[in-house]
């Protein structure tokens, strides 16, 4: 039992409960909102029809991705805080090519998720290269490609590539054959939720049971050891990125081919970033982040019915979940300088 | 588990003590107690003033210069401000007294060892100790330094300090201490006044029993393996300055030297992990600087580094995945527990477990698999950095007799070590570094330890 109290992942679990509830309530009463009465409109937002379900699961499905390409890098020993970023140009390559391009079905879909991926992963290889080849520190750079990306899409939708979408910074609506079938008839959730369960199944997989993950594992781990085992750190550091970013653009591309059906500047609320959360939480195992993502699913979809029905703004889930960034982040980042 | 155990120990005015045990005997934990760093569970500590520690593994900061580490939180000020020359005065004073000759506004970083060490000391002697703890102060030090260390040590007492000395190198508690106290396992096993036992007498009761033997070392026909040709390379601690060796199959060289002379630039640059220049030749064909680690695994050269925790094994992982690192390529996966078992049967790794996480092992059973996993590979030059640091005597005879043995069978060995009684145990052949280069060669049948010692240190 004590060993279990002292785990980290159950440290962790309880750092996150404490600060969601703790914090929370705090954050609540502040606002002149009984805690039982906000997070009973958080539950009930999330949990209480079949449809707010769905949307839990489509706020899972969109976190779910980022995350797990945020653990691959992390497993590395690369902080990619640049999912963000990928996300953005993973849902503009899918949106873009989706809409100007119309394929027959069987094709349609896996071009545009295809060419999410590959954006996101070009995204990504960008800082892993940077870090192969110059040692250049990959938070700073992933954190400032975060706006790049953002400007760029925005420049490209609203210039060169502006497509007459119905609105501002927007893609032309993709064509039907291009859009993710529905999993629940009448909601947003769509198959993206089901190929982001297998990726979470399949990045495990890759591991714990192949010599590729293998040796990104120990690169990760124990780096100086890694090296003389015969291990190019700098080849995995960029094959590390470009797969992380290709990850989180994957999630960009069913965001546009599933929920908005076309791209849009303001797709994310910030889901690269949640996810560092989710990964975190999640202690960097894929089968552990589906839970931990659903629980921030929670907190997303929720969030809406507790700021309608309860009156308690918003911003208290943004609040709560920088906190865990901090609490976790944090203490990963000072272990890992100690250990040094 | 209980470091130390129901241990009393008595330190009088002016004596010498010396605490010996193997590693892991409980020697440091005791010293922490009774400096105060660590807080016992049962028991009291008093002293009749100050207690100084002088570590292992200096505590010094080292970007500050030498006065401001022998004085930190004790600097003459003058209002706000600190008193720098009253602040050097005092440094170079404390130095007179005690004849350890410093620089009091060196930058620490860019001092050697043996002068770190003085620094060390005069911090702790600044404060006037009644009682002073030394833990293992000669591991780097060489032999003629550590013959000045003592004679400093000795004068110190002599003015009336109680002097404990942590220590694993028996013959400097035979010559320089009044008396001994034996761990093991935490407990205490044997008190001696000095002039009473011996040295073998010591060693066998800090192992418990007698000291193994090596293996045997059978005749071998020594083939041309590694030849290097005025190797140049730099790591971060150390410097090789045009190097010129060979190591034969079926032979092992010894590198004696202090640590900080070049060692670490000639196995990493064999490792291939820092870029070297000058001609290598292995197995018959030319060796890059450019040839990947990987590629020289293939060729079958193996680096068991000086490092094992953080240049060697993954601690978080269990053994089996260490066993496999540096083999994963070759290895399929479904023999990976084999070789794991393989590797915990021969060199009798404890526990038992294939699934043990490998950083909650002894340092002794880590260096078994470390070694364990370079000698189950495909092997033909086997460079041992100190292969046996810091584990204990049983340990490390069975790490030297599988690299006798695995010598034996025909692979080439280069032993470096930092430890002249391995080297004289172990080599076919032995060479000199000192300050980055060779500076002498001897054959088993020939070695003279009091020349080896002279080269080390630095005369010709």
């Amino acid at each position: 039992m004590s060993a279990l109290l002292r785990s980290r992942a159950f440290r962790d679990v309880a750092v996150v409960i404490v600060v969601v509830f703790g914090v929370g309530s705090l954050a609540m009463l502040l606002a002149h909102v009984s805690p039982i009465d906000g997070f009973g409109a958080l539950f009930d937002g999330a949990f209480g029809t079949r449809s707010e379900l769905a949307e839990t699961l489509v706020q899972t499905t969109s976190l779910l991705f980022p995350a797990l390409g945020i653990a691959l890098a992390f497993r590395a020993g690369l902080f990619n805080i640049g999912a963000e970023g990928q996300l953005i140009l993973g849902g503009f390559a899918a949106g873009w090519l989706g809409a100007q391009f119309p394929l027959p079905g069987y094709l349609a879909i896996p071009m545009v998720l295809l060419a999410g991926a590959l954006a996101g992963g070009v995204w990504g290889a960008i800082p892993g290269f940077l870090r192969a080849r110059f040692h250049a520190n990959e938070v700073i750079a992933t954190l400032m490609l975060n706006v790049v990306a953002f400007l760029l899409a925005t420049y490209l939708v609203n210039g060169p590539l502006q497509q007459g979408g119905a609105g501002a910074s927007e893609t032309a609506t993709l064509p039907k054959a291009a859009q993710l079938p529905d999993l629940i008839a009448d909601s947003r959730l769509t198959w993206a939720f089901v190929i982001a369960l297998v990726l979470a199944f399949v990045l495990r997989w890759v591991l714990q049971r192949t010599v590729f993950g293998y040796e990104l594992r120990a690169a990760g781990d124990a780096p100086e050891a890694a090296k003389r085992a015969g291990i190019d750190l700098a080849r995995t550091a960029f094959v590390a990125m470009a797969l992380s970013g290709a990850i989180a653009g994957l999630g960009g591309a069913t965001i546009v081919s599933g929920v908005l059906h076309r791209f849009n500047t303001g797709l994310s609320p910030g889901y690269g970033f949640i996810a560092i959360a989710v990964a975190l939480v999640g202690n960097l195992d894929p089968l552990w982040i589906v839970v931990a993502a659903f629980a921030f699913g929670v907190l997303q979809s929720g969030g809406v019915a507790m700021q309608a029905e309860a009156g308690v703004p918003r911003d208290v889930v943004s609040l709560v979940t920088g906190l865990v960034i901090i609490a976790l982040a944090g203490r990963r980042v000072v272990s890992s300088l100690r250990s040094t | 588990m209980q470091a130390v155990d129901g241990v009393d120990l008595e330190l009088f005015p002016g004596e010498i003590h010396a605490l010996v045990g193997e590693n892991g005997a409980g020697k440091s934990t005791l010293a922490a107690i009774a400096y105060g760093a660590v807080v016992p569970d049962e028991g009291t500590v008093s002293a009749d003033g100050v207690v100084g520690l002088v570590h292992q593994h200096f505590k010094l900061i080292e970007r500050l210069r030498v006065w401001e580490n022998v004085l930190l939180n004790r600097e003459p000020r003058r209002g706000w401000t600190i008193d720098v020359a009253a602040a050097r005065a005092r440094v170079n004073a404390l130095a007179a007294t005690y004849g350890l000759a410093v620089d009091p506004d060196a930058v620490v970083e860019t001092l050697p060892v043996g002068i770190k060490q003085r620094v060390e000391l005069l911090r702790e002697l600044d404060r006037e100790p009644s009682v002073l703890l030394l833990d293992e102060p000669t591991a780097a030090l060489a032999p003629s330094e550590i013959a000045s260390f003592f004679t400093t040590i000795t004068a110190l007492a002599a003015r009336g300090t109680a002097i404990l000395v942590v220590t694993h190198k028996l013959a400097e508690v035979i010559a320089y201490s009044q008396r001994v106290t034996v761990m093991r396992a935490g407990r205490v096993v044997a008190r001696h006044v000095t002039g009473e036992t011996s040295a073998d007498a010591i060693a066998r009761e800090m192992v418990g029993g007698e000291v193994p033997a090596l293996a045997a070392r059978a005749a071998t026909a020594p083939a041309p393996l590694l030849e290097v040709r005025g190797l140049s390379a730099q790591s971060a601690t150390s410097a090789l300055d045009d190097a010129t060796f060979e190591v034969r199959a079926g032979e092992i060289v010894g590198i004696a030297g202090i640590e900080g002379n070049g060692q670490t630039a000639l196995a990493d640059a064999l490792a291939g992990v820092v870029p070297f220049t000058g001609e290598l030749r292995f197995d018959g064909e030319e060796l890059r600087p450019t040839d990947s680690p990987a590629a020289r695994l293939e060729r079958g050269i193996r680096v068991i580094p000086q490092d094992r925790r953080h240049e060697a094994l993954v601690l978080s992982w269990t053994v089996r995945d260490n066993v496999v690192l540096g083999r994963q390529r070759t290895l399929p996966r479904a023999a990976y527990g084999d070789a794991a078992r393989e590797v915990i049967e021969r060199f009798d790794v404890r526990p038992p477990d294939p699934n043990a996480i490998a950083g909650a092992l002894s340092g002794g059973n880590q260096q078994k698999v470390v070694v364990g996993r370079t000698l189950a590979a495909h092997a033909k030059l086997v460079v041992a950095y100190q292969p046996t640091r810091g584990i204990d005597i049983g340990a490390a005879a069975l790490v030297q007799s599988r690299l006798i043995e695995a010598r034996n069978a025909g692979v080439g060995v280069l032993l470096i070590s930092f430890e002249l009684d391995e080297i004289f145990a172990c080599a076919d052949r032995v060479l000199v570094i000192a300050n980055g280069k060779f500076a002498g060669a001897f054959e088993r049948a020939t070695i003279d330890r009091g020349r080896v010692g002279a080269l080390m240190a630095g005369h010709a």
